[in-house]
C-alpha cells in the first residue's frame, strides 16, 4: 500500500507529466487557454490513457513477450491508442452526445498526444505489475488535468495584462510554464 | 468488391511487409544490443578480470546476497572466481552499503568495489578510496577500521564477514545454479 | 517553387519548431546538451526523410493512392513507426550513451506532429523527389531549432559544450572570468520552458521589425 501512495503522490506531482517529463506539450500550449477546454481536454486524456495503457499493457504483457517481439512495442501500441480513440469517438458519438459534444473536438488530438503514447511506454520500461500500472496511470492524468487547468487560469488572466509585443501569444505562455516549473520542481524535495 | 475490404488488405499488407523488414533489422541488432547492454552491465566485474578468458554465468543470491557472479575457466566446470554482490547495514535499515567483493578460488581477495551506498555524505563517501588491507577472506583481522566512519567500516566488514562464511562452500562447487 | 526555395523554406520561413510551434515535447526535453539535441536531429531526419520519401512513392501512384485513401492515417502511422522502431534498434546497438539518455523520446518520434504533418500536408501530394527535398530541408531546419536551444541551455546550465562523446568545447573561463558558477538552473526542466521562451520572443521581435521596414519600404515607394 505504501508502495501505490508512493508511486501516485511522485506521479502526480514530482515526476508531473507536463512540467518534469515534458510529454503532452502541445495540447498544454494549444488548448489552455479557456478553463473550460482545459478541463474538456484534460479528462479526454485522463479517459484515453486510461483504456490505451491498460489495453497496451495487457498485450504487451501476454502477446509481445510470449512470441518475444518485444520490438513490435512502438508499432502495435501507436495503431492501438490511434483505433481506441477512433472507437470511443463513434461511441460516444451514439450514446452520449452531451459528452460528446464536449469531448469529441479534442479526441482526435489525442491520437498525436505524445503523453497517451510516452505513459504507455512508461509503464514498460517501469515494470510495474498491473495495480500499479492502473494508480500510475490515473495520477500521472490527473496530474495533466492539474497543470492544465492551473496553466488556463493563468492565460485567462494573462488576456488583460500589458504584455510586450514580441512576448505575445506562445512566449510569455512558456515563460509562464518555467515559473510553473519552478514551483513544482521543489516538491521533489518532499520524499 | 468491397472497397473498405480492399483497403483493409492494403493495409494489412502494408503491416505485414513492416513487420517482415522490423523482424530482419532486429535479427541484425539483437545480437550487437544484447553485447552492449552487457558490456555496462559488467563494466564494474571488468576491472576486475578480463572478461572474456572466462565463462560468465549468473546466480541469484538470497538474504543479504545480490546477484553472484561465477566466473568459471573456459570450457570447463572449475570455477576460477566468484564475485558476489552484497550489501550491509550502515546506521538505519533504509541505508545500505552494497559491495561487489571478488574473490578468486584461493580464497584471495581479487578485489572489491563500494557501487552503492547511502551513507553520511562526505566521511561515509571517501571510505571507498581507503585501503582495508583485506587480502585473504577467512582471515579478517587485518581489516583496518577508518576512525571516524566505524558505521561504515562495520557494513563493509559484514560484507566481507557475509562473504567469508560462504566462499569455501561455494568454491567448492556448493553454488547451485 | 524551386528545389532550393523547396529545401530552404524549412529553415526560417516555415520553420516546424519555431513558425509552426510542432515537436516542442522534444525540444524541451532532450536539449539539455547539444550532443542529445544532434542525436535527436539525425533521428527526426531519417524518419522524416524516409517517411516523406515512401508516402510520396506510395501516394503517386494513382491505382495504389485510391486504394489507400480511406485508410491513409493508420498507412501514414505504421510506416512512421515502422522507421522509427528502425532507429530506435539502430541507436541502441551502436550509440548505446545516446539511446540511454534519449529514452522514451525516440520512440515518441512517432508521435512528433512534425512528421506525420509533413506526410499528410505535403508528401501525399508532391513528387517523391520533392517530398524527400521537404522532408530533408523541414528536418534539418527543426534540428537548427533544437540545437540552438541547446547551446544556450548546455553553455549557461554547465559551460560547456558536448559535440559528441568526448568531443567537447570547454567554455567555463567565461564563467570564471565573471566570477559566477553555471546556473544549473538552465539544465533544469525550468530552464527549457524559460530558453524557449525567451527565444521564441526575441525571434517575434526580430519578425515584427522585419515586417515594419517592409510596410515602410512599401509606403516609402507608393
Amino acid at each position: 500500500m505504501d508502495n501505490l501512495i508512493m508511486i501516485a503522490f511522485s506521479a502526480f506531482i514530482i515526476e508531473n507529466i507536463i512540467l518534469t517529463q515534458f510529454l503532452g506539450i502541445c495540447p498544454f500550449m494549444g488548448v489552455s487557454t479557456k478553463r473550460s477546454s482545459a478541463l474538456g481536454m484534460g479528462m479526454a486524456v485522463i479517459f484515453v490513457m486510461l483504456m490505451s495503457s491498460s489495453v497496451t499493457w495487457v498485450l504487451y504483457r501476454y502477446v509481445l513477450e510470449t512470441f518475444d517481439i518485444e520490438y513490435m512495442r512502438t508499432i502495435v501500441f501507436i495503431l492501438v491508442i490511434a483505433s481506441l480513440v477512433q472507437m470511443v469517438e463513434t461511441f460516444l458519438k451514439k450514446v452520449s452526445p452531451a459528452l460528446y459534444k464536449a469531448l469529441g473536438i479534442y479526441l482526435p488530438l489525442i491520437t498525436t498526444n505524445c503523453a497517451v503514447l510516452g505513459v504507455a511506454l512508461l509503464n514498460i520500461s517501469k515494470g510495474y505489475n498491473f495495480v500499479e500500472m492502473i494508480v500510475y496511470t490515473t495520477f500521472i492524468g490527473l496530474g495533466f488535468l492539474f497543470v492544465m487547468y492551473i496553466f488556463s487560469m493563468m492565460r485567462e488572466k494573462l488576456d488583460y495584462s500589458p504584455v510586450p509585443k514580441a512576448f505575445k501569444g506562445a512566449p510569455i505562455a512558456l515563460v509562464i510554464a518555467a515559473i510553473l516549473a519552478i514551483i513544482f520542481s521543489r516538491f521533489g524535495g518532499i520524499i | 468488391m468491397n472497397k473498405g475490404f480492399i483497403s483493409g488488405i492494403v493495409l494489412l499488407t502494408i503491416g505485414l511487409v513492416c513487420g517482415i523488414l522490423l523482424s530482419l533489422v532486429n535479427h541484425f541488432t539483437a545480437p550487437i544490443i544484447t553485447r552492449e547492454e552487457n558490456k555496462i552491465k559488467y563494466a564494474a566485474l571488468a576491472e576486475f578480470y578480463t572478461l572474456a578468458d572466462y565463462d560468465l554465468s549468473e546466480v541469484e543470491g538470497t538474504g543479504a546476497f545480490g546477484t553472484i557472479y561465477v566466473l568459471k575457466e573456459k570450457g570447463t566446470d572449475n570455477i576460477e572466481a566468484l564475485v558476489y554482490t552484497v550489501s550491509a547495514q550502515g546506521y538505519s535499515d533504509s541505508q545500505l552499503v552494497q559491495m561487489l567483493i571478488a574473490v578468486n578460488n584461493d580464497l584471495s581477495v581479487e578485489g572489491y568495489k563500494v557501487v552503492a551506498q547511502q551513507e553520511t555524505t562526505g566521511f561515509g563517501a571517501d571510505i571507498v578510496e581507503n585501503d582495508f588491507n583485506v587480502t585473504i577472506i577467512d582471515n579478517l583481522n587485518d581489516f583496518d577500521a577508518v576512525a571516524g566512519v566505524t558505521k561504515t567500516s562495520n557494513a563493509i566488514r559484514e560484507c566481507f564477514t557475509l562473504v567469508s562464511q560462504r566462499a569455501v562452500s561455494d568454491l567448492g562447487g556448493g553454488l547451485s545454479e | 517553387m524551386n528545389k532550393k526555395e523547396n529545401f530552404v523554406k524549412g529553415f526560417i520561413k516555415e520553420n516546424p519548431l519555431f513558425v509552426s510551434l510542432l515537436g516542442m515535447c522534444p525540444s524541451l526535453a532532450v536539449t539539455t546538451s547539444l550532443e542529445n539535441a544532434i542525436g535527436m536531429t539525425m533521428g527526426v531526419f531519417f524518419v522524416l526523410v524516409l517517411s516523406n520519401l515512401i508516402i510520396s512513392l506510395i501516394m503517386s501512384n494513382p491505382k495504389l493512392a485510391e486504394l489507400v485513401k480511406p485508410v491513409r492515417i493508420p498507412v501514414y502511422i505504421v510506416v512512421i513507426a515502422t522507421l522509427v522502431t528502425i532507429v530506435e534498434m539502430f541507436m541502441h546497438a551502436f550509440v548505446i550513451d545516446l539511446y540511454r539518455a534519449l529514452g522514451v523520446f525516440i520512440p515518441l518520434i512517432v508521435v512528433n506532429c512534425i512528421i506525420l504533418g509533413r506526410a499528410e500536408a505535403f508528401a501525399s501530394s508532391n513528387k517523391p523527389v520533392n517530398s524527400l527535398i521537404d522532408g530533408a530541408g523541414m528536418a534539418l531546419g527543426y534540428g537548427a531549432a533544437i540545437m540552438l536551444i541547446s547551446i544556450f541551455r548546455e553553455f549557461l546550465g554547465k559551460g560547456t559544450l558536448t559535440i559528441w562523446g568526448d568531443l567537447q568545447l570547454n567554455l567555463t573561463f567565461f564563467f570564471n572570468f565573471l566570477k559566477i558558477e553555471p546556473i544549473a538552473m538552465f539544465v533544469q526542466p525550468v530552464g527549457a520552458f524559460l530558453t524557449f521562451g525567451l527565444i521564441l520572443a526575441g525571434i517575434t521581435a526580430i519578425a515584427n521589425n522585419h515586417k515594419n521596414k517592409l510596410a515602410k519600404e512599401v509606403t516609402n515607394n507608393g
